[in-house]
């Protein structure tokens, strides 16, 4: 039987700010329940040490603005850099399933990065993706995001894309941040339908949960066959964190991990430091590694203390149900897409940076491409505060673009570029097929190749 | 010798002489040494049996006819742990253990006879669940009828709490005070508590055989009139007091190859990076010098597969040695794992590793004829030449070797780092020189420094390293301090030591730091370590804010201080 690998960092020496929930303090009773456990030396486990991200790993994925350096610290590439290691150990068969515990966390960051929101820079999970998938040839990639928060990041950066099925359960958008992922968002019309968001009222037991699990998640990888299951694992949706409102134990994250079983999960939130993260992280390690957790719980556990809300319950059913029909549904719906004969969809959308205080505007098309998942093109201008403007325009092609659309977004970029920017600050092209990602600063002239 | 004061009297030169003893698999060696010179060195089968014996006969030799006034100290390295643990000859001991909340019991059942008790502690300290003192008794009376003498306690997080453990052990003290209790707060009270139950185990297992040990050499040198401090080498490669072994004995396991080690910083004395190729018959141990100081195992020594809190050093072993039998394969070269004998030069019955490097060579070492007539039978099969037989022996011995070496630094390179700092300003290992020691370093090490682009160093003394290691070794000692000014109160990771922070507000990593290099102070002085104080260093110091809501409720501290392995002060180098 092979390994589960772990990669432990703890970012010992980051913080966003000293009382901020994202502190150095964060892993610290992680570490001390799991290296006390003599986890680390069990054969059922292999210890992994992070690498640096490189600017090419984050550019398959972001649009930095104005650049990698400006956004990120050495604490996010490394970050990154211990899931790209995961990632390598489980798709080279070294271990059959791997556990990235990192922060600084990710999955708030989308494909545009004016700044930090939801605690997040660049998105750990996405990034890793994206690598895996030039270096090893993947295509169907699930992504479960189990943060209590909605993984709005990485919805963005895969609402596009229908051979990536996102799921996010999460507490209400109106009763939390980020204040999205409501039923209704099931991706953009070239890939609607996978994605699939679950709001769960405040106070969600492990019951509620798991029978999201159960009803819904299952079912649809089941449907879906992904090549890869991701697990976005905030650690947020337990009793006592103090960000959030739900019922979750270290049991129900023990019995989720174990029914999904993810081949990789890459820590998100879960900022109750000391009464929930040790006893979750550690439940995440023994259902992945197959080791038993009766004997893991909470020193105030109960079992009777949480009893679910039976009309809560019925609620979700209908809900899966409902969600199940819209995954089912995402063939016929993009058939009729493809017959409108449109040639783009174009969305807007406003997001605010809660971090850094920036707002952005966002106007998205999408070449609607009969034969392949097409180019996006973003024009993104972020107010920050004290008056600071940037207005960016990006290029993105995904790595199923076929060569016609490809070459159209090369040709536009360069047309843009030719212009002098188009009014634009600057100028970027994401080209995944190749593997090449460029930013130009238009005032200056001036094309950079990241590498 | 006589020497005179500046007032004119005459006074005896004393104590200056420095003997060091290594018992080793085979033989026994033992060295006296005066002002960086070899005065004698002694050689002898070691035998099982009468290991003190053995001790004796070669401390004997080394002082015929000289005052036993002049010895300065006297030093021993010893295999009796190392043995016991291997022939698992050690008397029946029972583990008893507070595993809590988190893995199944079951992962920490070490031992054939372990007993969990009910009970939980968590990582800040405080208590989860109590303990069961009914429990213990029905324990104890479960112990008693299996007829176990030797038991070992170990809580999990008593890292943090230690008077669970502690009163444990005073119930079990009481219930059955013929017993020998051994607690994991007072061995090794560091995180990992499998590695801490081990330990504490092992010591417990270990105790009653080194006691009987510790009597013999104790009344044979009263006997002898030896009056200089006696010392015991530690896995560590560092020393303690024969007195103070008592405490802790297993960290007295496998003290060879830390004598060996420590004899190669003896012999070369530099702030270098060195690999040191212990080069016997069939095997070569290889350990590592990290500016001039030993490299340990990152997860302590390992028993019976077992981890531990044993300090050891990172030792790689290769079946390969200067004995080992050479054969002709399809197109190539064989070398075994195994031994007919010694080197065909030297009389043996087949080609050996050594006789390859002979021929190679063209050495005039034995009977090279000989050796090459062997080598030619075994290339027999091989499809070649017997000097380009000869030539792929070599070129594989030190493939293997270098390939080795290769792999412990990218280890070392690669050892778990927790901060940003760290994984962006990775280490690299550069090496500085090759040390050879042992039978056969002499033949292979020169010609491996070449391929590696180092110096290489096989010196005189080589042979003798593992004694000189022993008698120039200095005392080592490591105190871990973790500190949480919220509960206001630090602890010790020995002896269960345990204090109050006395201005919590105001207590910073400064005086976590003092505070753990107060308690090496006095620790090291109880230990015979206090000469080295001075030259204590911080390890490491982490600290953290423990911020509830948006303020700041206390900090944590953890400290690391050591003295750390080198040669005593009284040892200025090998006059050449």
């Amino acid at each position: 039987m092979k390994p589960t690998g772990i990669l432990f960092f703890p970012a010992f020496d980051w913080a966003i700010s000293p009382t901020h929930p994202e502190r150095e303090e964060r892993l610290l009773y992680t570490r001390d329940q799991i290296f006390e456990e003599g986890v680390m030396d069990l054969p059922q486990i292999r210890e992994y040490q992070p690498r640096l991200a490189t600017p090419r790993d984050i550019a398959r994925v972001h649009f930095c603005v104005p650049s990698i350096e400006a956004v990120t610290t050495e604490a996010h590439l490394v970050s990154a850099g211990g899931a790209l290691v995961i990632g390598d150990a489980v798709a080279s068969g070294e271990v059959k399933n791997g556990f990235a515990i990192i922060r600084p966390p990710g999955h708030h960051a989308m494909s545009v990065v004016h700044g930090n929101r939801g605690f997040c820079n660049i998105n750990n999970e996405a990034i890793m993706i994206e690598y895996l998938r030039r270096r090893y040839g993947y295509r169907r990639i699930a992504i479960v995001d189990t943060d209590v928060h909605h993984g709005d990041g990485t919805q963005e950066i895969y609402y596009h894309d229908p051979d990536v099925l996102f799921i996010s359960f999460h507490q209400d958008g109106r009763t939390l941040y980020p204040g999205s992922g409501f039923v209704e968002e099931l991706g953009a019309p070239p890939a609607v339908g996978t994605t699939i968001n679950i709001p769960l009222a405040p106070y969600t037991t492990d019951q509620g949960i798991l029978l999201v699990l159960e009803e819904l998640i299952l079912p649809l990888l089941e449907e879906f066959k992904p090549e890869l299951v991701v697990n976005s694992a905030g650690q947020d949706n337990h009793y006592t964190d103090p960000l959030a409102s739900m019922r979750f134990t270290a049991t129900g994250y023990a019995q989720l991990n174990r029914k999904l079983a993810p081949h990789i999960a890459v820590l998100e939130g879960g900022y109750s430091v000391e009464t929930a993260l040790p006893y979750v992280n550690l439940a995440l390690i023994l259902a992945m590694a197959g080791i038993e957790h009766d004997n893991l719980r909470e020193p105030d556990y109960d079992p009777a203390a949480f009893k679910e809300d039976p009309g809560n319950l019925a609620r979700l059913k209908r809900m899966a149900a409902l969600q199940r029909e819209n995954f089912r549904r995402r063939e016929e719906e993009r058939e009729a897409v493809r017959k409108s004969g449109q040639d783009f969809y174009t969305a807007t959308r406003r997001i605010y940076y809660d971090t850094d205080n920036i707002h952005e505007f966002q106007q998205v098309r999408q070449r609607l491409c009969p034969r392949c998942c097409s180019y996006r093109v973003i024009a993104s201008a972020a107010a920050h505060a004290y008056g600071r403007q940037t207005r960016v325009l990006c290029f993105s092609i995904p790595l199923a673009c076929c060569s016609a659309c490809r070459d159209e977004a090369r040709e536009a970029y360069i047309r843009s570029r030719e212009e002098g920017g188009a009014g634009f600050d600057y100028l970027y092209l994401q080209d995944r097929p190749a593997d090449e990602y460029r930013r130009f600063h238009c005032q200056r002239e001036q094309e950079v190749t990241i590498v | 010798m006589v020497k005179y004061r500046e007032s004119g009297t005459p006074v005896r030169e004393a104590r200056t002489l420095l003997l060091g003893i290594d018992v080793g698999g085979t033989s026994t060696d033992g060295v006296l040494m005066h002002d960086g010179a070899l005065v004698m060195s002694v050689k002898k089968p070691s035998s099982r049996e009468k290991l003190a014996g053995t001790i004796l006969e070669v401390l004997d030799e080394l002082l015929e006819g000289r005052d036993p006034g002049a010895l300065r100290r006297l030093v021993i390295s010893t295999t009796l742990v190392t043995n016991l643990l291997a022939t698992r000859s050690g008397p029946r001991t029972a583990l008893i253990l507070v595993p809590g909340r988190g893995l199944p019991f079951d992962y920490f059942r070490l031992a054939p006879d372990t007993y969990f008790l009910k009970g939980s502690i968590d990582f800040r300290g405080q208590v989860t669940e109590e303990i069961s003192p009914f429990e213990i008794e029905k324990a104890v009376a479960h112990i008693r009828a299996a007829g176990i003498r030797h038991l070992a306690v170990a809580a999990k997080f008593s890292i943090r709490n230690q008077a669970v453990e502690q009163e444990i052990v005073r119930t079990l003290r009481r219930l059955y005070p013929e017993a020998r209790v051994v607690s994991g707060s007072e061995t090794a009270n560091r995180m990992n508590f499998p590695r801490r139950a081990a330990t504490a185990y092992y010591s417990a297992m270990t105790g009653e055989a080194w006691e009987e040990f510790v009597r013999e050499i104790r009344e044979a040198l009263r006997r002898r009139g030896i009056k200089a401090p006696v010392e015991i080498l530690k896995a560590d490669g560092g020393t303690m007091p024969l007195e103070v072994s008592r405490q802790n004995p297993v960290e007295t396991v496998f003290s060879g190859p830390a004598a060996s080690a420590m004899g190669a910083v003896a012999l070369t004395r530099r702030r270098e990076n060195a690999v040191v190729l212990d080069i016997g018959g069939t095997t070569t141990d290889i350990a590592l010098l990290i500016e001039g100081e030993p490299l340990h195992a990152s997860k302590g020594a390992r028993i019976h597969g077992r981890f531990t809190h044993i300090q050891a050093l990172a030792l790689r072993s290769l079946a390969l040695g200067g004995d080992s039998v050479v054969k002709g394969a399809a197109g190539g070269v064989e070398i075994t794992a195994e031994r007919a004998g010694p080197a065909a030069c030297f009389g043996g019955p087949a080609a050996t590793v050594s006789d390859a490097f002979v021929v190679h060579l063209n050495l005039d070492l034995g009977d090279r004829a000989r050796a090459e007539e062997k080598l030619a039978a075994a290339a027999a099969g091989s499809g070649l030449e017997p000097r380009a037989f000869a030539a792929a022996v070599v070129d594989q011995t030190l493939e293997r070797l270098s390939r080795l070496m290769q792999e412990m630094f990218r280890e070392w390179e690669n050892e778990p780092a927790y901060k940003v700092w760290e994984i962006v300003h990775r280490r690299s290992f550069r090496l500085d020189r090759l040390v050879g020691i042992g039978g056969a370093a002499e033949l292979v090490v020169p010609l491996l420094a070449e391929k590696m682009k180092v110096p290489g160093l096989v010196h005189r003394l080589a042979p003798v390293a593992n004694a000189l290691g022993a008698a120039v070794a200095r005392p080592t000692l490591t105190v871990q301090l973790y500190a949480d000014t919220q509960q206001g109160r630090y602890l010790i990771d020995r002896e269960g030591i345990e204090g109050p922070i006395e201005n919590p507000a105001s207590f910073q990593l400064e005086e976590a730091k003092k505070t753990a290099l107060d308690w090496l102070a006095r620790l090291a002085s109880a230990k015979g370590a206090g000469e080295y104080v001075g030259q204590a260093r911080v390890n490491m110091a982490e600290q953290f804010n423990m911020i509830r809501g948006y303020s700041r409720v206390g900090k944590i501290f953890r400290v690391e201080v050591q003295i750390a392995p080198g040669i005593i002060d009284a040892f200025k180098g090998v006059s050449d």
